[in-house]
């Protein structure tokens, strides 16, 4: 009973860590092709972004973290500025991450630590980037869902980014009377000038 | 038959550990409720807020002009001479990780602090080599403004200072209390040398903002308000310093649902 009992338990163990080691070599597949296409000089700087672009919103939970960051502005607003706002979102979480991760290209990078939170349902992993004069870690929280992974947030040196986009859209949303459609046209404004900098 | 079931068993609830990950993530939805589990941004209290803007716009100037052409040009120096920079000045500051890790009654950390700092002077060429860390000894940071925190003292309100930048009454108040009590920079004006206090606060700015180039720029870049994003950024960053957070497991979850359109 007990060698049973002791296979069980070795098996769910292993099950775990498989499913960690899963998720780890689809991230990586990812973050390769986004940092591929900064290597690629063929690529002209707006399919290079349209390229990363399409890789960040098959691979981020855009829709649920928009909703998250819009926080009490979302109740109020109609299906159509919702609509228009989540592409908006989209957009604009696809220019900071590019943004982000065009620092990281020149550097070679390693997934260090793979960890399942069975409170959370989530898997964390551990990616360390190294430079010449030092490394820094970036975190990847990762959800499953219908048998495909999404990222749900970025953490750099403990700083969340969708904890701080949510700050920071709090803060302007309060700037309009949480009017999600007046608040579009300032994602809107931002995303072309973030656009025109990276395309540039 | 008993170890049928045994096996059975043993099938059915591993079969059933996959199915719970797969479908619980599937019934995660956020509805309206769960905009209120969250308070993040009410726990920043900014009363100063029009001043600390107009603070916040100057060192952004200030930033743009002058430190972060200096820390890019500080980038190019050969790597082991910025390594050097580095240590030297983290070993500086040694001392005083140790009496605030003895003051959070961090005796272990204490001990290992001051390892690093005897062995890295010595060994380590004053500093300038980080010999310890390859022994094992890791560096842990403390200041009075984590101090402070552990012994119960709130955050205060935020406050942005000229030229230092985004902090609050209580780590204010500790770096106040980091500039009185500074022995190197104590030993430095006895010696009549006062003039290298601001010189190591200069170049220990620029150290620590070419260290940050790239996600400063994406932050300014990509930021509808960069003053806000800054502020949360600053909090989360102390949070974490203050409760010695290593595993980002700890930092707060925000409720995100999977969706499919």
């Amino acid at each position: 009973m007990k060698f049973y009992l002791f296979i069980f338990i070795f098996i769910i163990f292993i099950s775990k860590n498989l499913y960690s080691d899963e998720t780890s070599e689809w991230l990586k597949r990812e973050i390769d092709i986004i940092l591929e296409a900064y290597k690629n000089e063929n690529l002209s700087n707006e399919n290079r972004f349209l390229l990363i672009e399409k890789t960040i919103n098959n691979n981020f939970a855009g829709t649920g973290i928009a909703k998250f960051v819009a926080g009490e502005a979302w109740k109020k607003s109609d299906k159509n500025t919702k609509k228009i706002y989540i592409d908006n979102f989209k957009r604009h979480l696809a220019l900071n991450i590019a943004s982000m991760m065009q620092g990281y290209s020149d550097q070679t990078y390693e997934l260090t630590k793979s960890k399942y939170d069975n409170k959370n349902q989530i898997t964390l992993i551990d990616m360390e980037i190294f430079s010449d004069t030092g490394s820094v870690v970036v975190t990847w929280r990762v959800k499953e869902s219908k048998d495909r992974f999404f990222v749900i947030d970025l953490i750099v040196a403990d700083i969340s980014l969708v904890v701080t986009k949510r700050s920071e859209f709090n803060s302007m949303l309060k700037k309009v009377d949480n009017d999600l459609s007046k608040f579009n046209e300032v994602l809107f404004d931002q995303n072309q000038i973030s656009y025109q900098k990276i395309t540039e | 038959m008993s170890k049928k079931i045994i096996i059975l068993f043993f099938l059915f609830f591993s079969l059933l550990s996959y199915k719970v990950i797969a479908s619980d993530a599937d019934q995660v939805n956020t509805d309206s409720e769960d905009f209120e589990t969250t308070t993040i941004e009410d726990e920043i209290y900014d009363p100063l807020e029009p001043i600390n803007r107009a603070i916040f716009s100057f060192n952004n100037v200030a930033d743009r002009i002058v430190l972060e052409p200096i820390a890019k040009g500080y980038k190019k120096l050969p790597s082991p001479l910025q390594s050097g920079i580095n240590n030297f000045l983290s070993n500086l500051r040694a001392p005083l990780v140790v009496v605030n890790q003895l003051l959070q009654g961090q005796g272990e950390n204490a001990i290992q602090s001051s390892g690093r700092f005897i062995l890295n002077s010595t060994v380590g060429v004053f500093g300038l080599f980080d010999v310890a860390e390859k022994i094992g000894l890791e560096e842990k940071e403390e200041d009075y403004g984590q101090t402070l925190a552990t012994w119960g003292v709130g955050d205060g309100f935020y406050i942005v200072l000229p030229l230092f930048g985004p902090s609050n009454l209580r780590d204010t108040s500790g770096m106040v209390l980091t500039m009185m009590t500074d022995p190197i920079n104590a030993y430095a004006v006895s010696e009549g040398e006062a003039w290298l206090v601001p010189m190591r606060t200069a170049v220990n700015a620029v150290d620590t903002r070419s260290q940050i180039i790239d996600e400063v720029n994406a932050l300014r870049d990509n930021s509808v308000d960069y003053y806000a994003a800054v502020r949360s950024s600053y909090y989360q960053n102390r949070k974490a310093a203050i409760n010695n957070v290593d595993d980002s497991e700890l930092t707060p979850l925000p409720l995100i649902s999977i969706e499919f359109e």
